[in-house]
């Protein structure tokens, strides 16, 4: 039974998932002003790319080809981990955490692969920002991780949200986290997803050979990176139950399009900086739960 | 003292001896010099009034001149004697070299390439002999289109002969190709970048692929035929590239305009300057990710575009000019509303202004971004707003004033040369072009005769200038006794600030190449014209 719940909730976080997108560009738009696409747009971008012919360069091998693949399978793979409606054992025999964490890194290091396979010069230089700016996230998010589940006594997801309370370490630690996620799905200030300017890009430079239904599932698959990671924060947060969870995940998307409207994108080298600040902040965290608090 | 002594006098210090110094208008000196004065008298000019090279150019006259000859203008502007200096001479019609003056003069080493390539008059020991809009891979060798025998008909095929970039070698240094196709919808243009990691070592720039032979496609029409096709040159600029034209022709049909049609083109001009930079400030703000202000500063522009329509029938400011002055005024009620407007779009504006210059992130990110030094920008002759940006001051509207002249118009320039001068530097300009539009409104008053001059056609030659946006945009034109053009020279300012660009990045890190870029923003058909 919990094992049908299970495969239900997954497919239900799926679905949503573009949707979430949708919001974020749709409060965005309404803050400038504009009328912008609809809600579902991210839905139609998906049925058009899987209509679509697909173009492969003849350079590449096979690691061009699987990646989309790679990606989307280790993305679900990842959502397979959240509890969101059901708290049950289930989950904490499949994977905690950390193995969600490595999950996402897997398919991050096949997408920068990929992206070095075609041999075009964008490729490799988002591959090599995207890594660079990994390098950085990857720590500050294990930290964050760390620190609930010390609080907590154990690193699986469910043990975590089952565990409850408002704690201070929690709240520093999904502050933390809302960073990571600004980092991990492509938002301003570390990268920018609306941006024509190949030269500027991480995450888009690194998919920029891929059309038709590969890059349907690596859109696919950002889409559910991003939910994921606003799951594992409202997680955190306090107030449970189906409803909060539905306001929190977009009341946490409401906060990242304003985020995007109210900065400009940072200069490369000056995402460390913030990356830094946002390891030191789950450091806090890590010592505010070892304080008990 | 006449122009011509006060240039001798020159002369005489320099030691030169001039063939002849004439000045067939109030701002035009022509001094001929001998072949071998060339260089000295350039060098001279340049140094003395501390000009670039605004224009060098060639004419064929080996069909009607009688001893058949090539002639070489180049061309100065004396902010001192407030006057173009053309030095002038003649190169025989057999002989394909000239001295080459781009090793004293930076500024005219494009020129140069530029005459190898149309007229195939080569300069002797020139630095670069590479092609600049006719691509060697392209087209076929021994092909010289403003030469007077050059076949309309000759076809272009694919050639066996590359352009080769400058090659930077080192360990660990890699190179970006990017271009002529963008992803944005803007001019084509091939960025060769030669990268070490994310910092910019070296980057080339090419340019042409939008040459579409403007100045031939001049010849043999009448100018009345032809402002059009100077409106269309560049759209951004379209007004001040036809007013540019129409002075031209104007000067050497000795029509003078109505002071009430300079003023109000002087609104027109002043219109198209506002447009292009407010919508430049966001351009910065959409580089830089910052969307916000990017969306208000796109509100502000169409606003103008909105006028322009409502004033003008146009809303990129085409179909105003006419040979003698402007076709249709702007009428007294529009008048009222310009004015409403303007107030509307200054306020506006200075929202704009304070959201960019108080963004924390936004500063960083154009705060000593893209530094262009002074040294630089003088040597390669980079004039206009970007020339102003690294403290370089020079303005037609100042040092040709005109109407500009009693409604105290004053240069702005910054001194740092970035990102951020040259965003400021736009905001100071919109907020004195307001300024201007209103003052010159009220200069108009209620008059409304616009009664252009009658253009009685004459043979002759002569220099039309404007300061548009960018920069100063030349015009000279040689209209011969049947009435139709000879030569049309066009200089648009990005012609030698294209350089400059490529002079700023080097130091900065890709991806912060794009506001770089838009900070410039030149132009891709002024410059392959």
């Amino acid at each position: 039974m919990d094992k049908i719940k299970l495969l239900i909730q997954v497919l239900i976080l799926i679905s949503v998932s573009p949707l979430v997108s949708g919001f974020i560009k749709k409060i965005k738009n309404i803050i400038r002003m504009r009328r912008g696409p609809g809600l579902f747009q991210p839905y139609y971008n998906m049925a058009k790319l899987l209509q679509k012919e697909e173009v492969i360069s003849e350079n590449t091998s096979w690691i061009f080809r699987s990646t989309p693949v790679i990606v989307a399978c280790s993305s679900v793979c990842a959502l397979f981990l959240v509890p969101v409606f059901n708290t049950s054992v289930a989950f904490t025999q499949m994977g905690d955490l950390i193995f969600l964490m490595f999950m996402l890194a897997l398919g991050r290091f096949f997408l920068a692969l990929a992206g070095l396979d075609a041999g075009s010069a964008f490729g490799g230089m988002g591959s090599s920002r995207e890594m660079f700016i990994s390098a950085f996230v990857e720590p500050a998010a294990v930290m964050a991780v760390f620190a609930v589940s010390l609080s907590a006594g154990s690193t699986s997801l469910s043990v975590i949200s089952a565990a409850g309370g408002t704690r201070l370490s929690s709240l520093i630690a999904s502050a933390a986290l809302f960073i990571v996620t600004l980092a991990e799905t492509s938002r301003i200030p570390v990268d920018n997803q609306e941006t024509h300017l190949e030269l500027t890009m991480v995450h888009e430079a690194m998919v920029l050979e891929y059309s038709g239904r590969s890059l349907a599932l690596i859109e696919m698959a950002a889409h559910i990176k991003q939910i994921i990671f606003l799951s594992v924060i409202s997680l955190l947060l306090p107030l449970s139950g189906v409803l909060f969870f539905i306001i929190k995940i977009a009341v946490l998307a409401a906060a990242v399009a304003v985020v995007e409207i109210s900065m400009a994108k940072m200069r490369l080298f000056r995402v460390v900086d913030l990356l830094v600040f946002t390891f030191v902040l789950s450091m806090i965290a890590v010592i505010v739960s070892g304080m008990g608090v | 003292m006449g122009i011509e002594e006060k240039v001798s006098e020159e002369f005489k210090k320099a030691g030169i001896i001039p063939l002849k110094i004439e000045s067939p208008f109030a701002d035009e000196v022509y001094i001929d010099v001998k072949a071998e004065d060339f260089k000295k008298t350039c060098i001279f000019m340049h140094k003395r009034f501390n000009s670039p090279v605004m224009a060098y150019f060639a004419c064929d006259e080996t069909a009607t001149a009688n001893d058949g000859a090539f002639i070489i203008y180049c061309t100065f502007e004396s902010i001192e004697l407030k006057n173009w200096l053309f030095i002038r001479y003649e190169i025989p019609a057999g002989k394909g070299e000239y001295v080459s003056i781009a090793k004293e003069i930076y500024s005219a080493s494009l020129f140069e390439r530029e005459m190898s390539e149309m007229f195939g008059l080569f300069p002797d020991k020139s630095p670069d002999k590479r092609s600049l809009r006719l691509h060697e891979e392209v087209w076929p060798k021994g092909q010289f289109p403003l030469r007077k025998d050059f076949l309309r008909e000759i076809k272009t095929s694919v050639s066996a002969s590359r352009y080769v970039f400058n090659r930077i070698a080192g360990e660990g240094i890699f190179e970006i190709p990017v271009g002529p196709v963008h992803a944005g919808i803007i001019g084509p243009g091939h960025f060769r970048f030669s990268v070490a990691g994310e910092p910019v070592v070296n980057l080339e720039i090419r340019l042409g692929f939008t040459h579409r032979g403007v100045e031939k496609l001049f010849e043999n029409r009448s100018p009345a035929e032809c402002l059009k096709l100077a409106e269309n040159i560049c759209g951004d600029s379209a007004f001040s590239y036809s007013l540019a034209f129409c002075c031209a022709v104007e000067k050497v049909y000795a029509v003078t305009v109505s002071e009430n049609a300079e003023f109000q083109r002087g609104i027109f001009l002043e219109l198209e300057r506002l447009y292009n930079h407010i919508a430049d400030i966001g351009g910065i703000a959409v580089d830089v990710g910052f969307s916000f202000p990017a969306a208000y500063a796109a509100v502000i522009k169409e606003k103008i575009l909105e006028v322009n329509n409502e004033i003008a029938g146009s809303r990129y400011l085409k179909g105003i000019n006419v040979i003698g002055g402007i076709k249709s005024g702007i009428g007294i009620t529009q008048r009222k509303y310009l004015i409403d407007s303007m107030e509307e779009i200054e306020k506006d504006f200075r929202e704009l202004k304070s959201m960019l210059l108080s963004s924390v992130s936004f500063m960083d990110r154009v705060d000593g971004t893209g530094i262009l030094d002074k040294n630089t920008a003088e040597d390669l002759g980079v004039t206009g707003t970007a020339g102003r940006a690294s403290g370089i001051s020079m303005d037609l509207r100042a040092d040709f004033p005109g109407i500009y002249l009693d409604n105290d118009f004053k240069i702005v320039t910054q001194s740092d040369g970035d990102v951020l001068a040259r965003l400021n530097l736009r905001i100071n300009e919109v907020e004195a072009s307001i300024g201007i539009i209103k003052k010159f409104l009220n200069i108009l008053g209620n008059e409304n005769s616009i009664h252009s001059g009658n253009t009685n056609a004459r043979a002759g030659y002569g220099l039309g200038y404007v300061e548009n946006w960018r920069g100063p945009v030349l015009f000279w034109l040689d209209i011969n006794k049947g009435g139709l053009i000879e030569r049309c020279k066009i200089v648009d300012p990005s012609f030698r600030s294209w350089q400059g660009l490529a002079l700023a990045v080097p130091g900065n890190i890709v991806p912060d190449f794009p506001v770089c870029n838009k900070s410039f923003n030149l132009s891709y058909p002024g410059n392959d014209l």
